[in-house]
């Protein structure tokens, strides 16, 4: 077994995803391992990771079968669960370390999890049906793997994987920020929308999303797809993402990763390993399949044409260019070509859908010259108006407050700049991430006592440094606040709820 | 004289009822055949249609037409009658006699007094009544013009001023107010005036273009190949040149005069008339007429040359009428053959939209067919924009332009192109908004238009134009002193954001821009557009909600760009189509953008088409709830199983209006004791004289059995 005998003691982090169907029998149990982090790991501490999980979950069960074990806390370590797909369950493990600032939200893990979930089921389609096509499991392996290593490679700073912390506490993942814009640009907006969409020829249904430098603008897919291509297009297509994929700095931060998967050393052991240990030949395995890697960095680039092509997908047989990328909707079910088109700040995604395209590519070349020429103007006139229109990084900022505002019915979130989050005080910011834990509870609390009547709920804590914490839930919508060098009385908290709800919220949070 | 233009064509009739025709007349005309009438003339300043005879004069108005109009009578002297124009006041009747004088009448007291050249070398070519301030009646005389006042009480004409120019012929229109004098030995050298109660206005001397046949032959203009006509409020010169078959058009500034076009031609002979801004140039030899609309910058015809039609031909000699009215006998019997017959030899086209068959004693009114020049463009925005520019029949303008739309979008044309055609009615209806708001506004009755209308040559030139803005830089100067010498009302035509072109119109009348401005216009209304085009169309554009919507898009972006609102209907047809196809994304940043005015019909709406989609739903209460619709709010909270905050919410926006029993129903249905509680408490502290209520004592009961229940 081609074992890397470097296994990373220090290694805080592990992360793995495994099938509960998978061996049964004793002695199989490694086939139930999808993917594990650290690769490196020896077999013994993979199998006793999985399990002890799974040990938790069949007991857990008992209580609870729909929505079994969630979280357990050790003296040491904290697992979380996330059951991504039936019996299909990813685990994180992480350190508590108090002085390494190892504090974390639990909920916030879980968004990792889920987040990584439902990216990969977007390009790849779910861990199950790829077994279902290759029962060896050695497909969704090398699947699993590529795309992880590649996903954890954003969180890399240096060796070590940087999760969200109590610091991300005015941070909420899996959601979208969305661009404000007036009412006339956002008929220009709707106005170009249409356009965009009528590219495909005759009534295909065509989706699009807008994106103004990492904020949406627009969408026509329902909220959970939005959610899944807008974190991509921030990740990989946006302006910003684009830049610093070629800029040096990223490099020094971000490459390791990037080159360890390129290079592949362990991606072979991975392979091999656990491909060994099923008498199945790995490389061949490799080889067989072309594995795209959506999430690799640095792989996308603007063409002459403002389209955005890349290669991961590969290139065509004939050299004419790269094979146009597919995801898969969740609305729909079904799989559709990704147009990516930028002008400037301005992202557009135009999603066709594969079965509306006879003739692959070339179909696909007519969309794009189709679009070019129906919507080129309308693009540069939207994209000069917003430009106009934007306030700059800081423009959601609101002084005084430290916020953090989230919509989960549309999955829209908004919060202060990172910038100014940072001025927090990290007492502050505990006391935060504590309240937000508690909220998590409850709101999951009430999600299983009722799931049609959502709670109201509001709470004040006075912490350290004459700060108020915050938090108010109403009807689907959260509002979470640090107030800084505060008034000592309740009234002024509340008071300071008050005008940022009439104010910024349309007066959602004025309900009492 | 009207019809002393001999044209020796056949009169080969082209019988117009039922060809295709862009204009037409109407029969029957006005029959104006005067026994023993020594003629026909057309007085433009009063629009009179004048027939003398020997001790009389029959008068008809010519505005509005009316074929049954009876004419009135004046005396006259006796004598030979070469000219004559009623003064603008209608007291005074000026009859020129000769060569060397001419007659002033007054009507009621029948006094006269005439009025002589001075020398006999020199002789009247014509004369015409202004409403200058400096004079009252001006002679043309081939040795330039007198400048007279009239005063009735020495019965004389003053002598103001005289301009000594040659002239050979002259052109003149009481709609312009100005007067040509051509002179030269070809007769193309022009001095111009206006005379209107701005004052007096020189153009510079100039030549019109004529093309040379052979190197030595150089051809005379001749009076019948200049016309003056008025568009637009914008004073034009029409030229034909028989040679190089063109027809020139100049335009006067008031430092320039500029050829702006010339267009071809195909008959040696031509007429113009001008019916509500549009140039109609009769090619009489081939009895066809071209339609130019000279307002865009195309100077390409509406449409192909296509014969003029007659309306309403009686199809039996039986329906002959006769009318005998004292002196006035109107022959009818010998209708029909001549009448059929366009382009006739008696025709005379007159200023700006009358065609008079002098021979037949007939007159008509040139009218458009808006409906076939509408029906005969397949370009919609352009035929839309020229529709919306005409305003002698706005009504029917208007509905040819909603027609025109719902088919546009019926037949599902691209985006695009609806869009332009949307554009130019949601534009033409904000310039009407802004006319419409002006000092200026009053009603104007038709006739007043002719009378009292004021036009100067534009202060300025066309910005867009480059031949315009060649004369700018020329004379600069010049035009300052203009503009600020005339009182420039704001009157402002329609036109004039269009072309950047202010057209100068004094204040003494009221004209163009002024029956613009007024109610009746094609300007399609924001809930036309709703009640006339999308309500009727949306029935049968169910199939295809997502073309409609991107149309309604479209009216929505350029009723933004002209900051006018949209019918609030609209806003509910909007969330209904994109609820039917599940576009709730859409539908979500429609209502998030504020893209839809909030109201409570929009919210409403959300809240019905949120039955399948809980987020459009919230979207709807949220709506009602910045609306401050409070009593609704609470209701749909209590109806959501929300009572507790739909009492903290009442409480605190003092909502009084919902029934108690609603709460406590809704608690009890929660089947939580605490809660039933709360609300008692709650109701019971709150509301005054509620514990005396039988919904306080009942509740007070199922709460005992509630505990007791839970006690057991």
């Amino acid at each position: 077994m081609g074992l890397s005998s470097t296994t990373n003691i220090n290694e805080s982090t592990q992360i793995c995803v495994f099938d509960l169907k998978r061996g049964q029998h004793e002695g199989q149990e490694l086939d139930k391992i999808l993917f594990f982090y650290p690769a490196d790991c020896p077999f013994s501490t993979q199998l006793s990771v999985i399990g002890l999980s799974e040990g938790l979950i069949t007991f857990t069960r008992i209580f609870s079968p729909d929505d079994a074990c969630e979280v357990i806390e050790a003296e040491k370590h904290s697992h979380v669960f996330f059951e991504a797909e039936p019996d299909i369950w990813m685990v994180m493990i992480i350190e508590k370390n108090k002085e390494a600032e190892a504090i974390w939200r639990i909920d916030a893990l879980k968004k990792v999890l889920n987040e990584l979930h439902s990216l990969f089921v977007m390009f790849h389609g779910s861990i199950r049906a790829i077994l279902d096509k290759d029962p060896g499991g050695g497909l969704v392996r090398i699947h699993l793997y590529s795309f992880i290593m590649d996903y954890l490679s954003d969180f890399l700073l240096g060796k070590k994987l940087q999760l969200p912390s109590f610091r991300d506490s005015l941070k909420e993942r899996g959601t979208i920020q969305m661009l404000t814009v007036g009412r006339e640009a956002a008929i220009g907006v709707q106005s170009l929308v249409r356009v965009v969409e009528s590219s495909c020829a005759g009534n295909t249904p065509c989706n699009s999303l807008v994106l103004f430098q990492d904020l949406l603008v627009s969408t026509t897919l329902p909220p959970d797809d939005t959610v899944n291509l807008f974190t991509y297009a921030v990740l990989r297509l946006a302006p910003r993402a684009l830049s610093s994929a070629t800029s040096t700095w990223s490099y020094l931060r971000k490459g390791t990763t990037a080159s360890q998967v390129a290079t592949d050393p362990i991606f072979e052991n991975a392979g091999s390993g656990i491909q060994a240990s099923r008498d199945t030949s790995p490389s061949r395995q490799g080889q067989r399949h072309h594995v795209p890697r959506p999430l690799q960095q640095g792989k996308w680039s603007k063409g002459k044409d403002g389209f955005l092509s890349t290669d991961i997908w590969g290139t065509q047989v004939d050299n004419l260019g790269s094979v146009t990328p597919t995801v898969w909707l969740q609305q729909t079910e079904e799989r559709v070509y990704v147009c990516v088109y930028q002008q400037k700040h301005l992202t557009i995604i135009l999603l066709v859908p594969v079965s509306s395209i006879v003739n692959g590519e070339q179909g696909i070349s007519i969309v794009k010259q189709q679009f070019l020429e129906n919507a080129s103007l309308k693009i540069l006139k939207v994209e000069e108006k917003l430009t106009r229109g934007w306030g700059g990084e800081n423009a959601y900022h609101v002084a005084g407050y430290r916020y953090l505002l989230s919509d989960s019915d549309r999955n829209i979130s908004r919060a202060s700049p990172p910038g100014k989050v940072t001025t927090l005080t990290k007492d502050s910011l505990l006391a935060l991430n504590k309240l937000r834990e508690e909220v998590d509870l409850e709101k999951s609390r009430t999600k299983h006592d009722d799931l049609r009547c959502e709670k109201d709920l509001e709470v004040c804590i006075r912490a350290r440094n004459n700060a108020w914490v915050i938090a108010r839930v109403t009807r689907g919508k959260e509002l979470y606040m640090v107030l800084e060098k505060a008034d000592e009385t309740l009234l002024y908290a509340s008071d300071a709820v008050e005008k940022f709800s009439i104010r910024y919220c349309d007066g959602a949070f004025s309900l009492d | 004289m009207i019809g002393s233009t001999s044209s020796a064509q056949s009169s080969v009739g082209l019988s117009g009822s039922g060809a295709l025709s862009h204009v037409y007349i109407q029969q029957p005309p006005l029959r104006c055949s005067i026994s023993g009438s020594s003629g026909l003339f057309y007085d433009d300043g009063n629009r009179f249609l004048l027939s003398p005879t020997s001790d009389q004069v029959f008068v008809w108005k010519t505005s509005p037409l009316s074929p049954q109009a009876s004419p009135s009578v004046d005396t006259i002297d006796e004598g030979p009658v070469l000219s004559i124009r009623y003064s603008l006041d209608e007291k005074v009747i000026a009859i020129q006699r000769s060569n060397h004088e001419i007659q002033f009448r007054n009507r009621e007291t029948g006094q006269a007094f005439s009025q002589r050249c001075r020398s006999d070398s020199e002789s009247i070519l014509g004369f015409f009544w202004t409403d200058c301030s400096t004079c009252d009646v001006i002679f043309v005389k081939t040795s330039g013009l007198d400048l007279f006042s009239y005063e009735p009480q020495l019965k004389a004409l003053r002598l103001v001023e005289t301009k000594k120019i040659n002239v050979s012929w002259y052109v003149y229109t009481h709609e312009s107010r100005m007067v040509l004098l051509a002179s030269g030995m070809q007769c193309k050298t022009f001095s111009g005036f206006q005379f209107s109660s701005g004052g007096i206005i020189r153009l510079p001397r100039f030549d019109m273009a004529m093309a040379k046949a052979e190197a030595n032959t150089k051809p005379v203009l001749a009076e019948e190949d200049v016309h003056i006509v008025t568009i637009y409020g914008r004073i034009y010169c029409l030229q034909v040149d028989r040679v190089a078959m063109l027809l020139h058009l100049y335009r006067f500034y008031r430092d320039a005069v500029v050829r702006q076009c010339s267009l071809p031609i195909f008959s040696s002979k031509i007429a113009v008339s001008v019916i509500d801004n549009v140039l109609l140039v009769h090619q009489v030899e081939a009895k066809v007429v071209i339609l130019y609309d000279i307002f865009s910058d195309s100077r390409a015809p509406i449409s192909a040359p296509l014969p003029l039609l007659v309306r309403g031909m009686p199809r039996a000699t039986a329906s002959t009428r006769t009318i005998d009215k004292d002196a006035v006998h109107v022959e009818t019997k010998e209708l029909r053959n001549h009448e059929a017959v366009i382009y006739g030899e008696g025709w005379t086209f007159l200023v700006p939209d009358l065609i008079c068959d002098a021979v037949h004693g007939n007159l008509w009114r040139i009218h458009l067919d808006l409906e076939a020049i509408a029906s005969s463009s397949s370009e919609a925005p352009s035929v839309l924009e020229f529709l919306q520019r005409r305003k002698l029949e706005p009504i029917k303008a208007k509905l040819l332009c909603l027609a025109t739309t719902r088919t546009l979008i019926l037949e599902r044309r691209p985006v695009a192109m609806v869009s332009r055609a949307i554009d130019v009615l949601v534009s033409s209806y904000s310039h009407s908004l802004k006319m419409g708001v002006s000092p200026h506004k009053r009603a104007v009755e038709g006739e007043k238009t002719s009378t009292s209308g004021h036009q100067h040559f534009d202060g300025s030139g066309t910005i867009a134009d480059e031949a315009m803005s060649r004369v700018e830089k020329n004379g600069n100067s010049n035009k300052h002193a203009f503009v600020s010498e005339v009182e420039k009302e704001s009157q402002q035509s329609m036109f004039e954001d269009t072309v950047n072109e202010p057209i100068d119109l004094t204040t003494g009348g009221c004209d163009i821009s002024e029956q613009e401005s007024q109610v009746a216009s094609a300007a399609v209304s924001s809930d036309e557009m709703y009640n006339l085009v999308f309500s009727l169309i949306e029935e049968e554009m169910t199939g295809e909600p997502a073309y409609l919507v991107s149309i309604i898009v479209e009216y929505f972006r350029s009723a933004a760009s002209e900051k006018l609102k949209v019918h609030p209907n609209l806003n509910v047809m909007t969330i209904q189509l994109l609820a039917r196809s599940g576009r709730y994304a859409e539908l979500g940043l429609f209502v998030i953008h504020k893209i839809f005015e909030p109201s409570k019909e929009v919210a409403l709406q959300l809240l019905d088409s949120g039955r399948q989609n809980f987020q459009t739903r919230k979207l709807g209460m949220d709506m009602l709830r910045q609306l401050s619709l409070h009593h609704d709010y609470v209701l749909l909270l209590v109806q959501d199983g929300y009572y507790l905050e739909a009492l903290r919410y009442a409480r605190r926006n003092k909502v009084n209006s919902i029934r108690p029993s609603l709460f406590l129903e809704s608690a009890y249905a929660s089947n939580d004791s605490q809660h039933l509680a709360a609300v008692l408490r709650f109701l019971a502290d709150f509301i005054p004289g509620f514990k005396n209520t039988s919904d306080h004592s009942s509740y007070c009961r199922f709460l005992n059995d509630m505990n007791s229940s839970i006690a057991a």
